[in-house]
């Protein structure tokens, strides 16, 4: 599963920007750039990883392609047709309802009918293994329970570009392997994903190509062990820079 | 989203808000019923017992007819101001029509409602007011009524997202209705019909409880031109919304979100 120009094109962000007034105006009088100039392509059938660190742009790049937020510059071209949903954990829980009803209600918020929903439950059930749990309140399980449900209720979408926000640091050890390889089963298959990850062994398991995001912008792009080694290099080098910044600061206070 | 799957979205999220009602409180679904009845009581000891301005069970009948009413507009557009912010979580994840959080809150209150209608009717009976075939007034009334609601909910659940601090305006805005709507004191009361007519005229509100009373009370059908005007003024709203909220969609997440 390689990209390559020859492959169909299903997504492209051409030259994108987003800002926004923040409400405190403490970044440029008021104004917080979270992606600035941002190109790239995503090619049917491929798995494209986004890894950077904290605040960066990476859940606000899903969130312009599955056109929950619109680019302030530039433009998105989509495959006419293509159906784009963003899987992340959590999605619409309401702690009083039980969770075949929030199961339910995810499920028909992500754009199946009724009937359809109603069909997921089991299945939902059983890969969650949240046996009599399902039929209590959310606000009685605990936060793997709540992880379970929400990885399962994600897993039961079917769109054309998947995009995955952080969804497999769930549940305890035995779950996070099961959800991995359901993931994966997944992405081998015809499914064209983009998946943003803090796990730089997930992303180099999973993805063909990897593009690494610094302060709103693509800092490089390409196949999955350069770019994550170039990425856990910057990480050494502001480490050690900011190891060194303390010691100064600690020798300034001692003179 | 095809027109089918919006209404089949917003009638499954009423139901679950429902059952998350139900669920939150020790009385459950009791409270549909038990809140305007202690509205309607701490009026009666205030306006009966205490200030001893009105006198005997007509006045039960008509802070009853009044309060359900003005209870089912002022709970349903606060709580469907707060809708689309309150689903931040949501908002931010997937894509669908803004106005899904505030219709499904409209909605919600429209299935509680019902009952406390019902609950209205027993009251009325109780105190030997059956049914005419004048109620069938109610029909328009309420579906105006309705109208109404879902006009104000959305454009207070708009402002609300542009700026959050819309949302304190409007809980001051229900307690200034509240006092002005003719819900303790008859709007048919104030010494003059100029009056009567002028404050029938500059709040719909008003008129709409009164037209509730004219039904219910004195088997009178209320004024249908001013009704008509008041459906056809909400619906003109309800459009306008519906397309702001569909132009500004991206916009109003953004607002959401940050």
């Amino acid at each position: 599963m390689t990209a390559g120009s020859d492959r169909k094109l299903m997504l492209e962000l051409k030259h994108v920007s987003l800002d926004y007034h923040s409400s405190k105006g403490t970044f440029d009088h008021g104004v917080h750039h979270v992606l600035n100039d941002v190109s790239f392509k995503l090619y049917e059938n491929e798995t494209l990883g986004i890894i950077g660190r904290n605040g960066v742009g990476k859940t606000t790049s899903l969130r312009i392609m599955a056109d929950i937020l619109a680019p302030t510059r530039g433009d998105i071209i989509t495959r006419r047709g293509a159906t784009a949903s963003l899987l992340t954990l959590g999605l619409g829980f309401r702690p009083d309802l039980s969770g075949r009803d929030n199961a339910m209600l995810s499920a028909v918020l992500q754009g199946a009918s009724e009937r359809e929903a109603i069909g997921f439950l089991e299945e939902i059930k059983g890969f969650s293994e949240l046996g009599d749990s399902f039929e209590e309140p959310v606000k009685t399980y605990s936060s793997g329970m709540r992880s379970r449900l929400g990885f399962t209720t994600a897993l039961m979408t079917h769109v054309d570009i998947l995009l995955i926000d952080e969804v497999l640091s769930v549940g305890d050890a035995q779950f996070k392997a099961k959800a991995e390889q359901a993931m994966k089963e997944r992405i081998c298959g015809e499914q064209t994903v983009v998946f943003v990850s803090h796990s730089d062994s997930q992303v180099q398991n999973l993805c063909d190509r990897v593009i690494w995001l610094d302060k709103g912008s693509i800092a490089a792009q390409g196949d999955p062990e350069t770019v994550i080694a170039q990425y856990r290099e910057s990480i050494r080098t502001q480490t050690r820079a900011n190891k060194k910044r303390l010691a100064d600061v600690s020798t300034d206070l001692k003179a | 989203m095809t027109v089918s799957q919006y209404f089949r979205l917003i009638n499954i999220h009423a139901r679950m808000l429902l059952k998350v009602d139900a669920n939150t409180f020790k009385l459950g679904f009791l409270w549909w019923f038990l809140e305007p009845l202690m509205w309607v009581g701490v009026f009666y000891v205030v306006f009966n017992l205490i200030l001893d301005s009105r006198k005997g069970g007509d006045f039960m009948v008509f802070l009853t007819c009044g309060k359900f009413a003005f209870i089912w507009f002022s709970k349903t557009v606060i709580q469907a101001s707060g809708s689309i912010v309150a689903s931040k979580g949501l908002v931010g994840k997937i894509n669908i029509p803004k106005s899904v959080w505030p219709m499904s809150a409209i909605q919600e209150s429209l299935y509680r409602q019902s009952s406390v209608y019902l609950l209205l009717f027993v009251i009325l009976a109780f105190f030997g007011i059956y049914p005419d075939i004048t109620w069938l007034w109610l029909v328009p009334v309420l579906f105006v009524m309705y109208l109404m609601i879902v006009a104000v909910g959305l454009a207070g659940a708009y402002m609300v997202c542009v700026v959050r601090d819309f949302q304190k305006f409007i809980t001051l805005g229900m307690t200034f209705l509240l006092f002005t709507s003719g819900i303790f004191w008859d709007v048919r009361d104030v010494g003059s019909e100029e009056k009567t007519q002028f404050l029938l005229a500059i709040n719909p509100l008003a008129f709409m409880l009164d037209a509730h009373r004219q039904i219910l009370m004195h088997d009178t059908a209320p004024a249908v031109l001013h009704l008509l005007l008041i459906g056809v003024g909400a619906s003109i709203l309800i459009g306008l919304m519906l397309l702001l909220m569909r132009r500004y969609n991206h916009y109003l997440a953004l607002k959401v979100i940050t």
